[in-house]
């Protein structure tokens, strides 16, 4: 069963996916729905799945088995129904070097029927308007990003797949594009978030799902995983003497020896140790997500 | 499908062409042989050829009226021929284009002559026909008091090949043309193809338009610059074809016969550089099978040109583009054309159905 979100009809709804290249299955059955106005980050190694996740529910691919459903419609049978309500962010910078960026968004509003004022609007959006007459092969990494970014604003997309939107930002324009992904997301859209960050997925997404070798391993929030598979809570103590103490929190010893030294006035910096989402991933997958998954393209 | 979708395609595809160097060599390398080749075959003091057998039993001294009476118009040459039966000869050999029989001149009645003509006689023999009254009448001192009568002949059967019939000159604009529109749909669509597909803006439209839409802006663009390239080559080099509608139908049947395979090739290699690099090696086998159709008239070689797109394209262009029906390409040549069209669309769409699954 995929696991449904609390309110309202899903944004994003997957059941039983699969999609098999020849004897790989890239996705082995994997099901999630996402509300509309969520952020939902998809997160795994390079090969687990994520892209092809993200290529079905565009509609660029095509599941060997299972249902995908975007805004109610089927995809990709169905994408015409969601063509205009859609839109990406893809990994690489799509985008037509020899034109401007203001053409390269003027193409896109005839493409989906709207008025060319919304690529200046757009471009001032993601601050890149001074460089609307330019030709995007002069453009940096992060300039072309924002650029891709303004193109999936075009729409005012109802669900909006960013894949990897960070790759290769500074980050201010990282920072900003947190900031305009929420915005979106305040705004009623569906966000659906691809990424290795995981302190972006921490502070970005309201759901997280874990996908390793086609399958999702876990899906709950940022501090339900954390809390649930993030190991035991401790602190580092840093004492008096100029030692440090690393201290458990979960048995009684350690509290109590934490409550003794406090009473002792030793105590002169205190952290806790909380889990990250890295952890968790390494606890559900046994390696970091920063190692490439065996046999990845 | 949506058209505006396609219309803006093909604007902008059209548009980033013409900011590729690499595509507007594509484009100009044809257009600038053509230009060439038939500036430097072409005489401007060249005037049309024709060879007349002369019957001139009175020995008026006709053929020499004949030739002095052609001298500013036609570059002609005469045979003497002993009687009717020896003139027909020549003309069934194909070794006079018409012949004309002057019996001895009467006293007192007009000078006569007869002209055997075939039904298939070339302009320039025709116009010759025209030359008869005054010359017979010079040469029988008695103008204008003459009799000529036209004896049509039927089609003497043939063995003179296209190269011998066509003007040289707008030959190689016809071979140019062929060589445009090869480079155009089996180099500058397939490049453009494979462009987006190596940069990924492929799928990237596909989320805003679909397959076949972006495919069809192709095609179009494809279209567009193999008519823009005719048009601009026939214009330079001040050529009007005869037949100006069949000739550019010829041009348009042939990439519409071509385009769909320079989708395929496009969207199966994905790599724009290499289409470019190797695409080069496309231009020879393209310019022997032009040359070939000029001057193959037999043999297996002929069976080959018969099912290869570009040289029924090219036969019809040659039927078009002057006076002469040198290969008389009809029905067929467009079915062969057809053919191709079907072939490269069916694979084209069946490869794009699998690619999506």
């Amino acid at each position: 069963m995929p696991a449904v979100p609390e309110a309202g009809p899903p944004a994003v709804e997957v059941e039983d996916l699969e999609k098999h290249y020849g004897d790989v299955r890239a996705l082995d059955g994997i099901s999630f729905a996402t509300a509309p106005g969520e952020v939902f980050g998809l997160l795994g190694h390079n090969g687990a799945g994520k892209s092809t996740t993200i290529r079905i529910l565009t509609g660029r691919a095509r599941p060997t088995g299972g249902r995908a459903e975007v805004l109610g419609h089927a995809v990709p049978d169905e994408l015409d129904a969601v063509r205009s309500a859609i839109n990406l962010v893809p990994e690489t910078p799509t985008v037509y070097e020899r034109a401007t960026a203001e053409e390269n968004l003027k193409l896109f509003c005839k493409l989906y029927g709207l008025p060319g004022e919304r690529a200046g609007t757009a471009l001032e959006r993601v601050r890149l308007a001074h460089a609307a007459k330019r030709k995007v092969k002069t453009f940096s990494t992060g300039m072309r990003q924002r650029l891709l970014l303004a193109r999936a604003l075009l729409n005012e997309p109802r669900v909006l797949f960013l894949d990897e939107p960070t790759r290769g930002l500074d980050p201010q324009s990282a920072r900003e594009l947190h900031d305009l992904v929420r915005e979106m997301a305040g705004g009623g859209s569906t966000i659906f978030l691809t990424t290795h960050d995981m302190n972006e997925a921490d502070s970005l997404c309201d759901r997280v799902a874990f996908l390793a070798d086609g399958r999702i391993v876990a899906l709950d929030t940022p501090l339900a995983l954390k809390l649930k598979l993030g190991g035991t809570p401790e602190v580092d103590v840093g004492l008096d003497d100029g030692s440090e103490l690393r201290l458990g929190l979960e048995g009684a010893d350690g509290r109590a020896e934490l409550e003794q030294l406090v009473t002792a006035g030793r105590v002169r910096t205190l952290h806790s140790r909380e889990a990250t989402l890295a952890d968790v991933f390494i606890a559900l997958a046994g390696r970091s997500l920063d190692d490439e998954e065996p046999g990845a393209p | 499908m949506n058209f505006s979708r396609v219309l803006a395609i093909l604007v902008k595809d059209l548009t980033d062409a013409m900011r590729d160097g690499r595509i507007i060599i594509l484009l100009v390398l044809p257009i600038g042989l053509a230009v060439f080749w038939n500036a430097t075959a072409s005489d401007p003091d060249e005037r049309p050829e024709s060879t007349v057998a002369v019957v001139d039993e009175g020995r008026i001294g006709l053929a020499a009226a004949l030739r002095e009476a052609a001298a500013d118009s036609v570059e002609l040459e005469t045979i003497a021929a002993a009687d009717e039966r020896a003139a027909r000869r020549m003309v069934d050999a194909e070794d006079a284009a018409s012949a004309v029989l002057a019996p001895a001149p009467v006293e007192g009645e007009p000078a006569r002559a007869r002209i055997l003509l075939p039904e298939n006689a070339t302009p320039t023999a025709q116009s010759v026909v025209a030359l008869v009254p005054a010359a017979l009448g010079a040469a029988a001192g008695r103008p204008p008091s003459t009799e000529v009568s036209v004896q049509p002949l039927p089609t003497p059967a043939s063995d003179q090949r296209a190269i011998d019939v066509l003007d040289t000159g707008t030959s190689f604009i016809v071979v140019g043309i062929v060589t445009l529109v090869t480079f155009v749909a089996l180099l500058v669509v397939p490049m453009q193809t494979a462009e987006e597909i190596g940069t990924g803006t492929f799928g990237a439209l596909r989320l805003a338009a679909t397959g076949p839409e972006i495919l069809a802006a192709k095609a179009l663009s494809g279209l567009l610059f193999a008519l823009l390239g005719t048009a601009l080559t026939l214009l330079i080099t001040q050529t009007a074809p005869d037949d100006p509608i069949p000739f550019y139908l010829a041009g348009l049947g042939l990439t519409v016969s071509l385009v769909g395979f320079g989708l395929l090739l496009g969207l199966a290699s994905g790599n724009a550089n290499q289409i470019n690099t190797y695409g080069g090696f496309l231009i020879m086998p393209v310019l022997v099978i032009v040359f070939a159709t000029l001057i193959v008239d037999s043999g297996p070689l002929l069976v080959l040109l018969d099912v290869l797109p570009f040289s029924q394209g090219a036969r019809l262009m040659f039927d078009a583009v002057g006076p002469e029906d040198p290969f008389g390409a009809g029905l067929v040549a467009w079915l062969v054309l057809a053919a191709w069209c079907v072939v490269g669309f069916a694979v084209l769409t069946r490869v794009v159905a699998r690619r999506e699954a």
